[in-house]
């Protein structure tokens, strides 16, 4: 069995509901409990990584290409996620220097790609916000954190 | 009373003889209860009980122990800490715990440490699940704004705090901070952080106006750091280690962070109507609510959040603690904070959400 999402998910669940509460006055209760939803986060990101990555990537690669930068970012050696990071990273590297260039300019040319910029650093920030999970009652523990129940954080402060 | 459970039998021993010495008078002095409370990953935090005997007989007393991680090289935080309790300890009801040792050397407990006064009778309250404040909301945020206000009306002159360390000028407090932000996102990052550079370049350009008043800065001001008694008073502030004299206007941003209000785009701090927690702010600091401070103090609290995760993350994988809440940290909050940044600032730029 290699479903590594739906294995990761069911030990988180398992931690935080059936361990973490049998821990509950013992340090260790916390850090089972964190343990827990940690694994299902990992789970859930396991399914969506290469996906987030490879739309990054090309995104970057289409903002750079617009002010001729990124070419010396060789393509991915391979689809592992350490490759794909990799790449990102570089070509992340190149979209900060070029967003602080277009910063130092007046034109509306400069303004526009600084525009579309923004919208990928945007699109990228909100793609990977974690789903909040939820894990039975809450805990006194302030430390152990809970889900706002919300759809977690995607609205913009008023 | 029999004796409870005690985590850490060494630490206990250890912590006895301190205790005996530093009392004046104690004697037959011995650690009856210890438990470590989880949280506060870059410290370990103890619930102590102790019993001992003076001139007028015995004695029990709960008090709090913060030691360092073992191989801390920071002192300086510490001795911070334990001056602002003391700056703020006694003054306009502010509930705060009496600060009672400071150890800066290694030898008594392995790591510095402090000791302050245990607060009975609170629970501290879960950012994430705010809900848990009903039905004492109103109560709870009329204290928590009335606290913040009075923090930051005290009289530094020649307080604790003051005698730690520099005090900025009233128009370099907002630069001070962004430094120290922007050196802990560039030195910790592990990866490319093009929106907290962004907006270090933004905040940079686009500066506040000086602080109204130099102030005592707590600088973690927040639901999770208090603690609310069954009557829904907020009996104890706690978590002063981010401490410091700058803007008050940086507390009132962080306290009033969606974060720590459970995402309540209605209320501030996820308690009170905007209006009245800042009507409350502004009559108990002195204070007239500025916007366009706000507006970049506001901004600075996600990302001074971002710099945070980002030392967290930085700390659990580089393997100096393992505590699963800086992973914790470094994911989901970093997250969290950095969609509320960005956007900020792609509206600003022009991007329709």
């Amino acid at each position: 069995m290699s479903d590594v999402g739906m294995i990761l998910q069911r030990i988180g669940a398992t931690l935080a509901t059936e361990v973490a509460p049998k821990l509950e006055g013992d340090y260790a209760g916390g850090h089972a409990g964190m343990a827990g939803i940690m694994a299902v986060m990992a789970g859930e990101m396991w399914d969506k990584e290469a996906d987030l990555l490879v739309s990054e990537i090309a995104r970057l690669r289409g903002l750079l290409g617009t002010a001729g930068l990124g070419s010396d970012v060789p393509e991915t050696a391979s689809f592992r996620i350490s490759d794909l990071k990799a790449t990102r990273n570089a070509l992340a590297e190149q979209l900060i220097t070029l967003q602080s260039r277009l910063e130092d300019r007046d034109d509306d040319e400069a303004r526009g790609l600084n525009e579309k910029i923004w919208g990928h650093l945007l699109a990228t920030s909100a793609a990977r916000m974690p789903s909040p999970p939820e894990f039975g009652a809450p805990s006194e523990d302030v430390s152990y954190p809970q889900s706002s129940g919300e759809g977690g954080w995607t609205r913009p402060p008023s | 009373m029999p004796d409870g459970a005690i985590d850490n039998p060494g630490l206990a021993e250890k912590f006895a003889a301190y205790a005996e010495a530093h009392i004046p008078g104690a004697r037959n002095l011995r650690v009856t209860q210890m438990s470590r409370i989880h949280g506060g990953a870059s410290r370990e935090t103890y619930s102590v009980d102790i019993a001992y005997e003076d001139a007028t007989g015995p004695k029990v007393k709960g008090v709090i122990l913060r030691r360092d991680p073992p191989d801390s090289l920071i002192d300086t935080e510490r001795r911070i800490e334990f001056a602002a309790i003391r700056t703020a300890y006694g003054q306009a009801a502010i509930p705060v715990p009496e600060a009672l040792f400071l150890e800066t050397d290694n030898g008594p407990l392995g790591a510095p440490f402090f000791v302050m006064g245990r607060i009975e009778g609170g629970t501290p309250l879960n950012p994430f699940r705010i809900e848990d404040v009903e039905p004492h909301r109103g109560s709870v945020g009329r204290a928590f704004f009335q606290h913040l206000g009075a923090i930051a009306a005290i009289d530094i002159a020649g307080s604790p705090i003051t005698r730690e360390i520099d005090s900025p000028s009233a128009d370099g407090c907002w630069k001070r901070e962004l430094d120290y932000w922007a050196s802990e996102i560039e030195t910790n990052a592990r990866e490319p952080q093009p929106v907290a550079q962004a907006a270090i370049r933004y905040l940079r350009a686009n500066p506040p106006p000086p602080a109204q008043k130099l102030s005592l800065v707590h600088g973690d001001y927040r639901s999770g750091n208090y603690l609310v008694d069954q009557t829904g008073d907020i009996n104890a502030i706690l978590d002063w280690e981010m401490a410091h004299v700058g803007d008050p206007y940086e507390d009132l941003a962080w306290a009033t962070d969606l974060l720590w209000g459970g995402n309540d785009q209605e209320r501030a701090a996820g308690l009170l109507p905007w209006a009245e927690a800042i009507e409350i702010w502004q009559a108990a600091s002195g204070c007239t609510f500025d916007p366009e401070a706000f507006e970049w103090w506001s901004l600075f609290a996600h990302l001074k959040g971002l710099g945070i995760w980002i030392s967290s993350a930085r700390a659990f994988a580089d393997g100096k603690n393992d505590d699963p809440i800086l992973a914790w940290s470094g994911w989901f909050t970093h997250c969290a904070h950095e969609l509320m940044l960005v956007s900020r600032l792609a509206q600003k730029h022009g991007v329709e959400l």
